[in-house]
C-alpha cells in the first residue's frame, strides 16, 4: 500500500463520515476515508424505515455509499484501522493499518461462491446476532466495497473458498499492512455504541428472553432482515402485545449516563408505527417519563402514532421480570393514577441510549467532555471544532443526535475543515488570482 | 454569461437506431413491494415492445442494484433505462450517474414514481396498484423509445453568493462561504447587525455573554476581504437562474454622519417602543439598537420619523433617507430569514391584559436592566412566587387548539423553549436565592449536549415541576382582590394523579416558540416553499437538508424551522458547503430541458417569437438555404426556461422542448390508455 | 392464467406541473393518504406546451377524464397562470365541436404540500365520471337530435 498524500482524512464511515467526506471531495479536496469494518455505511445501513419520512433506509444511505465508492476525490479505505496520529509541519501525519481480509480486493468480484461453499455458520453481527452469516462472506447484501472478507478467528482453513474462487482472490496468507497518511485536516466521524441490553440489572441484565434492543427490533422490521417478519426470539411466537421502555439507557445516573440520547423517543414511536404495520392486532405501548419529539415534523409524527392508537403511558419503569412462559413483566408507577402496577406483555423493546466510541488514547489524544463524547469547547461560535486545531468532530461522535443532525453537522464540519484545508494553503481564503482570472474570464 | 448559445445539433432520430430498453421495478425494500407485485409488474413489462430486459431489486439504488443496470447497459448493449422507484426528486440523480457511468447518455433514462404516486396511495388496493404500475412504467417505455441523447447547458457562474439576513446564521454562512474565495453580499433589512442572537444575555450550554460570542463572529465578518456588507437593505427583485441571478437590492440612508450622531441623538425627542426590548422600553427615532451594535452609527427609524427638524448647536437639521437601489450579480443566494418569538394572542393565558404575564423573550431583556443584588420587582411588586408555562405557540394540536389567522395551528415542537426556561430558571435561582419557581409543561425536552444539566440543577434547587396534558392546557387569572399575589395559575396536575392544583403568583411567564419570520415578498420572489408548519422547506431533510427546490437557493438557520444557536451555526456552515461546492468552479450545468427547433420543419412564420415572453430566448434568423434566404426560429438557451409557451403555438410542430416532446406525452398517453395483459407469477 | 386488464374503471389523466402538483402528488403519498388507483401522473415542466388537440386526441385515445394541475400564480414560469387558462378555454371550445363533456376537463392549482385539495380534485373527477360514464360511450353516442 503507498502512503498517502491528501487535504483531508476522514475517520469513520458511517452516514456523518461518508456526508463529510462528500461535502469536502465535492469542494475540490482530496479526501481519504478511513473505517475500521469491512464495508461503509455505519448503523444506518442496519435500520428498516426512518422518522419522520418512513423512507427505506437503505434508499438513503446505499445512494450515499455508492456516491463515496464512486467519487474522483476520495479514496476509501475500508476494514483499516489508525495506529498513531501525529502533528507535523504540514497536518498531521497519520500511521493506518489495513487488517488482512483474507481475500485480494482488487481480485474480488463480490460473486459470493466462497459464501455459499463455506460449512461455519456464525452469528451475524449486522443482525444482531438473530441471523447468521459465514465465516467468509460479504458483509451484507448492500456492502461497499463488495468484496468478502474472511473471519480468521472462526475458519477451519478447510480451503472450500480458495477452491471455488474462480478469480483466486481468497489468500491465507496475507498479513496487516501499515501505510502513512498525510492530511492537513482530520474529521472525526467515529459514531456511538447502542448501551448494552444487559447495563441494567431492574432490567433483567440481559438475561430475559424477551427483552431486545431497539436495533433488533429494526433487524426485524427491515426488509433485508434475518426472518422479515417480527417475532420473539425467545420462542419464535408473533408478540400480540409489544412495550417499549424509554430511557432505559439514558437520563439515568446509576448508570453514569445523565443526558438525554435524543433518538430513543423518535426510533420507538416509528418503531410502534411500523409495528402496527406488520402487526395490526397488536397493542403497543410506549412507557415514558418526556417524549422529546422535537425535530422538524416529529411532533406531527407523535401525534399520528397517538391517532393510530399507540398507547403512551406516563410512567417510570421501575423492573422488568419474567413468567414461566418468559413473558416479561414490567413493573410501573402510572403517574396519572398514582399507583404502581405490574403488566404483562409478550415482547418488551428497551429504548437503550448512544454511548461514546473514541477513547481518548495513545492513537489519538483528544479531550472528551464529561458525557465521554469528543469535546467541542466553542458550541455556540464552531460547532464542529474540537479542543485541536485541525481536527473537526461530526456525527453521533460529538454526542447523541439523530440522522438529520448527523447529516447537518457533517456538511458543517466539512465546510469548516475545508475552509481550514484552504486558508492552511493559501493564507486568508481570499480569492486568489487564478479565481479572479476565472471570473473575469466570465465577467 | 452564457458559454454555449448555438442551436444544439438536431439529435440522430430515433426511429434509425435499435431500441433496447431495460425496465428495472425497484422494491424499495418493501415499500413498494407491500403493495404492487413488482414480479408481475416486471413480467409484464418484459412482453412490451423493444425491451430487452426487465428486473426487480429490493433496492435499485444501492450500489449493487446501479452496477445491475451498469452492468445491462455494458453487455446486453440496453440504450434506454426505466425505472419505476421512489419519486424522481429523490433519486433521479442517482442513476442519471450510474447510467453515465455505464456510457450512456444520461438523458436517455426515464424514472416513473410508483412509491409516492402508488405503493403509499393505494395500500389497500394491490390489484389496482399493480395495474397502475404497469401502465405507468409502460408509459415510461414510450417515452424511453423517443428520448434522444443530450448534453447540460454549461454556464459560467457568478463566484458570488448573497446572503439575505445578518442574524447569527446569516453572519456565519457568509464567513464560511468568503472562507472558499468566494465573494458575499449579506443584505440585513434592519440597521444593525446579529438578529436575534443580540437579544440574549448568556447562551446555554456554555453560559458565555451571547453579545462577545456574537460580536467574535461580526468582527470576523467585517475584516474579511471577500465579504460587502448592507445594512437597512432589501432584496426587491429576482431575475435568472442558478449561477446567473440578478437581484434588486434597496437600501435605505443611514441619514446620519458619525460627526454630528451623537449631537443629534442627543437632541432629538421623538420616542418610540423599543423592538430591541420588545417594547417594555423606549427609545428615540435616531438609536443605536444596543450599545456596542454594529455598524456603530446610530440608524434612523424612517418609517417612524415624523419629519420635524432637530435643533442641533443653533441650527435645524431635517433627516432626510436617502435611498438608493443597485443591482448585483451572484451566482447563488443563502435565506437566513430567521424567526420571530410566538406573539400570543390577547387574552392567551392573561397576556396583554394581566401586566404580571410577560413572555420569556420579554423577560430575558427586563432581567439585563435589573442589577446584580437588587430584589426583582415587577409592576411595582417584589416577585416571590413565579411560573413558567411550556409549550406556548407550539405543539398545539389540530382540532383542540384555536387555530392562527391562517387558519393553521403550530402542531411543532419549537425545540429551545425548554432548555432557554430551564437555563432562566438557574440564573434566577443564583441571582434571586428566595424566588419559588414552579414549572408547568407537558414534557421537558433538554435534549442537547449540557442541556439535561439545567433540569437536573433547576429539579435539585427546589423548583416544583406540574405536569399538564397538552389537551387541558393550564388557566391564568387574576386573583380576587385582597389575594396575597395578583395572579392565580390552574393546572390539573398529571404527576399527582390529575388534582386540580391553584399557584398564587406575582409573575408568569410564557415560554413563548418560534414562528418563521413572515417573508412573503421573499418566498414569492424567489419561488421557495413553505412546510406545512409554514417553515420555509428543504428538498428532502436527509438527501438535501439545506436546499431548496429551486436550484441555488439554499436554507440556513431558524428560517427553515426551529434551532438554537448551535444548531443554526451547523446548518449555516452546511449551506455555506453547499454554495462554495455550487459555485467553486466558477460554472454550473443546467439541465438541458430548453426549446429546439427543427428546422426542416419551420417555415419563420413567428408565433414561437410571439409567444414568448423571456427576453433573447427564441428570435427569428435569416439563414441561407439551397441559396434561398428564409427566416428560421433559433433557441438561445441559456435564455430558454423550457416552459414551451413555443411549443403550444406553432402550427408546424416544429419546436419541442427537449426531453418532454409533444410526442412523448402522446405515446405515453396512448400506453395508459392501452389494455394489457397482466402476467401471473407464481408466489 | 394470464388476466386481462380490462379498461373496467374509467381513467383519469394527472399532468401534473413538476413544480406544483407534481410535488403535490409526491408529498401526499408522504402522508400516506389513500385514493383511487386509476390515476395516471404525468409530470409536466409547464401545461402552456400542450395544444388544445393534444387533449381531444387523449380522449379519443380512451382517457376519461384529465385534470390539469399546474401552479398558477406560483409558477417558475412568466406564461403559466395566464397561458395556461386560456389554453383550457381553447380546449373547451375544441371539445364542444367534438361533442365532448367539457366537465372532462379540470384546471385547478396545486401546491407541493396541497394535500388535501389533491384528494378532493380527484375525488370530484371520481364522482363526476361515475355519473357521466367512459368517455368511448361519450364519443360513440349519437347525437341527439
Amino acid at each position: 500500500m503507498e502512503n498517502l498524500h491528501v487535504d483531508a482524512l476522514v475517520v469513520g464511515g458511517g452516514i456523518a463520515g461518508m456526508q463529510a467526506a462528500l461535502d469536502i471531495a465535492d469542494q475540490g479536496f482530496q479526501v481519504v476515508l478511513v473505517e475500521r469494518e469491512p464495508s461503509i455505511g455505519g448503523k444506518m445501513i442496519t435500520l428498516s424505515k426512518v422518522f419522520p419520512t418512513l423512507d427505506c433506509c437503505s434508499c438513503i444511505t446505499t445512494p450515499k455509499m455508492s456516491s463515496v465508492a464512486h467519487h474522483p476525490n476520495i479514496q476509501l479505505l475500508t476494514y483499516c484501522e489508525l495506529q498513531s496520529v501525529q502533528e507535523a509541519a504540514d497536518g498531521f501525519r497519520i500511521s493506518v493499518v489495513q487488517k488482512p481480509r483474507y481475500v485480494d480486493a482488487s481480485k474480488c468480484t463480490g460473486c459470493r461462491k466462497c459464501e455459499y461453499e463455506c460449512p461455519i455458520t456464525i452469528p451475524s453481527p449486522f443482525d444482531r446476532g438473530l441471523g447468521a452469516y459465514r465465516a467468509i462472506r460479504v458483509p451484507f447484501s448492500t456492502a461497499v466495497p463488495q468484496v468478502a472478507v474472511l473471519d480468521i478467528e472462526n475458519c477451519i482453513l478447510c480451503g472450500k473458498c480458495e477452491k471455488i474462487c474462480a478469480v483466486s482472490a481468497v489468500d491465507f496468507t496475507q498479513q496487516p499492512e501499515t501505510f502513512e497518511i498525510q492530511a492537513k485536516a482530520v474529521v472525526m466521524a467515529t459514531g456511538f455504541d447502542l448501551t448494552p441490553l444487559g447495563a441494567k440489572k431492574e432490567y433483567g441484565g440481559g438475561d430475559l428472553r424477551n427483552v431486545i434492543d431497539p436495533l433488533m427490533m429494526e433487524r426485524f422490521l427491515a426488509p433485508t432482515g434475518p426472518y422479515g417478519r417480527v417475532l420473539r426470539p425467545g420462542d419464535g411466537k408473533e408478540p400480540s402485545s409489544i412495550a417499549y421502555v424509554q430511557c432505559a439507557g439514558s437520563r439515568d445516573k446509576t448508570l453514569g449516563v445523565e443526558y438525554c440520547s435524543r433518538v430513543c423517543c423518535m426510533y420507538a414511536i416509528k418503531q410502534a408505527m411500523l409495528l402496527s404495520g406488520a402487526l395490526p392486532m397488536a397493542e403497543i405501548t410506549i412507557y415514558y417519563m418526556d417524549i422529546r419529539t422535537f425535530g422538524k415534523g416529529y411532533e406531527q409524527f407523535y401525534q399520528n402514532a397517538q391517532a393510530m392508537g399507540v398507547e403512551f403511558i406516563h410512567g417510570k419503569v421501575a423492573s422488568i421480570r419474567e413468567d414461566g412462559e418468559h413473558n416479561p413483566i414490567v413493573k410501573v408507577e402510572l403517574t396519572e393514577e398514582g399507583r404502581i402496577v405490574e403488566r404483562t406483555h409478550d415482547l418488551v423493546v428497551l429504548s437503550l441510549g448512544m454511548l461514546p466510541v473514541f477513547k481518548s488514547n495513545g492513537v489519538l489524544h483528544l479531550p472528551l467532555g464529561s458525557d465521554g463524547f469528543i469535546d467541542t469547547p466553542a458550541p455556540n461560535a464552531n460547532p464542529c471544532a474540537t479542543a485541536r486545531p485541525g481536527i473537526f468532530v461530526t456525527g453521533t461522535a460529538m454526542g447523541p443526535m439523530d440522522i438529520v443532525d448527523a447529516i447537518i453537522t457533517a456538511s458543517a464540519a466539512a465546510a469548516t475543515a475545508s475552509a481550514y484545508i484552504r486558508e492552511h494553503n493559501n493564507g486568508h481564503g481570499e480569492t486568489t488570482p487564478q479565481e479572479q482570472q476565472k471570473e473575469a474570464a466570465y465577467a | 454569461m452564457p458559454e454555449m448559445n448555438e442551436v444544439p445539433e438536431k439529435p440522430p432520430a430515433p426511429e434509425s437506431e435499435d431500441v433496447r430498453v431495460g425496465v428495472y421495478t425497484c422494491y424499495c425494500g418493501g415499500n413498494i413491494s407491500h403493495v404492487v407485485q413488482c414480479e408481475r409488474v416486471a413480467k409484464t413489462l418484459s412482453k412490451i415492445e423493444n425491451v430487452v430486459v426487465s428486473r426487480t431489486d429490493l433496492s435499485f439504488c444501492s450500489n449493487a442494484g446501479q452496477a445491475i443496470i451498469e452492468q445491462d447497459i455494458r453487455e446486453l448493449g440496453i440504450n434506454r433505462v426505466v425505472i419505476g422507484a421512489c419519486a424522481p426528486s429523490l433519486h433521479e440523480q442517482t442513476f442519471r450517474g450510474a447510467v453515465t457511468r455505464a456510457g450512456l447518455n444520461p438523458y436517455l433514462y426515464y424514472h416513473v414514481g410508483i412509491r409516492e404516486q402508488d405503493s403509499w396511495v393505494h395500500s389497500n388496493n394491490h390489484e389496482g396498484a399493480t395495474e397502475k404500475a404497469v401502465r405507468l412504467m409502460a408509459a415510461g417505455v414510450a417515452k424511453a423509445r423517443l428520448l434522444t441523447p443530450l448534453d447540460p447547458i454549461r454556464l459560467g457562474a457568478e463566484r458570488h453568493a448573497l446572503v439575505i439576513g445578518g442574524g447569527v446564521a446569516g453572519l456565519r454562512a457568509a464567513l464560511d462561504i468568503a472562507r472558499q474565495g468566494i465573494r458575499v453580499t449579506l443584505l440585513e433589512k434592519s440597521p444593525f447587525l446579529g438578529g436575534r442572537m443580540a437579544q440574549l444575555e448568556t447562551v446555554f450550554p456554555t453560559g458565555e455573554a451571547a453579545r462577545s460570542l456574537l460580536h467574535g463572529l461580526i468582527q470576523q465578518v467585517v475584516a474579511h476581504p471577500n465579504i460587502t456588507i448592507f445594512t437597512q437593505a432589501m432584496l426587491t427583485g429576482v431575475a435568472g437562474y442558478v449561477g446567473n441571478y440578478e437581484i434588486q437590492v434597496h437600501q435605505d440612508g443611514r441619514g446620519i454622519s458619525d460627526d454630528k450622531a451623537e449631537a443629534l441623538m442627543a437632541a432629538c425627542t421623538q420616542e418610540l417602543p423599543d423592538d430591541f426590548n420588545y417594547g417594555l422600553t423606549k427609545h428615540k427615532i435616531i438609536y443605536r439598537a444596543y450599545p456596542g451594535c454594529y455598524p456603530s452609527t446610530p440608524a434612523v427609524d424612517w418609517e417612524h420619523y415624523n419629519g420635524e427638524p432637530i435643533p442641533v448647536n443653533g441650527k435645524s437639521v431635517i433627516l432626510k433617507n436617502e435611498a438608493k437601489s443597485f443591482t448585483l450579480n451572484v451566482g447563488a443566494i443563502v435565506i437566513a430569514t430567521g424567526f420571530d418569538p410566538y406573539q400570543p394572542r390577547q387574552g392567551e393565558y392573561g397576556y396583554g391584559e394581566l401586566p404580571e404575564v410577560v413572555t420569556l423573550p420579554q423577560l430575558i431583556r427586563s432581567l439585563a436592566y435589573v442589577e446584580d443584588g437588587k430584589p426583582l420587582v415587577w409592576n411595582g411588586r417584589p416577585v416571590r412566587d413565579v411560573a413558567f408555562i411550556h409549550c406556548v405557540g407550539s405543539r398545539e394540536i389540530e382540532g383542540v387548539d384555536e387555530p392562527h389567522e391562517d387558519g393553521q395551528v403550530n402542531n411543532y415542537c419549537s425545540r429551545v423553549c425548554c432548555t432557554a426556561t430551564l437555563h432562566m430558571m438557574d440564573e434566577l435561582r443564583q441571582r434571586f436565592p428566595d424566588l419559588n419557581i414552579y414549572d408547568l409543561h407537558e414534557d421537558i425536552r433538554t435534549y442537547g449536549r449540557g442541556h439535561e444539566d439545567y433540569y437536573l440543577r433547576t429539579l435539585e434547587g427546589g423548583a416544583r415541576f406540574v405536569r399538564f396534558n397538552g389537551t387541558d392546557r393550564p388557566t391564568v387569572v387574576a386573583a380576587p382582590p385582597g389575594d396575597t399575589h395578583p395572579v392565580l395559575v390552574q393546572v390539573n396536575d398529571t404527576f399527582t394523579y390529575g388534582e386540580q392544583v391553584e399557584i398564587a403568583v406575582d409573575l408568569v411567564v410564557l415560554a413563548v416558540g418560534m414562528t418563521p419570520r413572515l417573508v412573503d415578498d421573499l418566498v414569492q420572489m424567489l419561488k421557495v416553499s413553505r412546510g406545512n408548519d409554514r417553515f420555509l422547506l428543504e428538498v428532502h431533510p436527509k438527501l438535501r437538508p439545506v436546499e431548496t427546490a429551486v436550484n441555488g437557493v439554499v436554507l440556513a438557520g431558524s428560517a427553515q424551522g426551529p434551532m438554537n444557536i448551535q444548531e443554526s451555526l451547523a446548518a449555516a456552515s452546511a449551506a455555506a458547503a453547499k454554495v462554495a461546492t455550487l459555485l467553486g468552479q466558477g460554472k454550473v450545468e443546467l439541465p438541458p430541458f430548453v426549446a429546439r427547433v427543427d428546422a426542416e420543419k419551420c417555415n419563420g412564420n413567428g408565433a414561437c417569437v410571439q409567444a414568448c415572453v423571456y427576453e433573447g430566448a427564441i428570435a427569428l434568423v435569416t439563414i441561407s438555404e439551397n441559396g434561398n434566404e428564409v427566416r428560421r426560429a433559433v433557441v438561445t438557451p441559456a435564455n430558454c426556461t423550457g416552459c414551451g409557451a413555443c411549443v403550444g403555438v406553432c402550427p408546424n410542430g416544429a419546436i419541442d422542448v427537449q426531453a418532454w416532446t409533444l410526442a412523448q406525452y402522446e405515446a405515453m398517453v396512448d400506453a395508459i390508455a392501452m389494455d394489457y395483459d397482466l402476467v401471473e407469477v407464481a408466489t | 392464467m394470464p388476466s386481462n386488464l380490462q379498461a373496467k374503471q374509467p381513467k383519469i389523466l394527472i399532468l401534473a406541473t413538476l413544480a406544483g402538483g407534481y410535488a403535490g402528488a409526491d408529498s401526499t403519498g408522504q402522508v400516506h393518504a389513500d385514493y383511487p388507483a386509476n390515476t395516471y401522473v404525468l409530470p409536466v415542466m409547464c401545461p402552456c406546451m400542450f395544444p388544445p388537440e393534444f387533449f381531444v386526441r387523449a380522449f379519443e385515445r380512451g382517457i376519461d377524464g384529465i385534470i390539469i394541475m399546474y401552479s398558477g400564480t406560483d409558477s417558475p414560469y412568466k406564461v403559466e397562470a395566464d397561458g395556461t387558462a386560456d389554453l383550457v378555454n381553447r380546449t373547451y371550445a375544441l371539445m364542444k365541436t367534438r361533442r365532448i363533456d367539457i366537465r372532462r376537463l379540470r384546471l385547478t392549482a396545486i401546491c407541493t404540500v396541497c394535500v388535501k385539495p389533491y384528494l378532493k380534485e380527484i375525488n370530484q373527477m371520481s364522482e363526476l365520471l361515475k355519473g357521466i360514464g367512459l368517455v368511448k360511450d361519450e364519443i360513440a353516442a349519437p347525437v341527439a337530435a
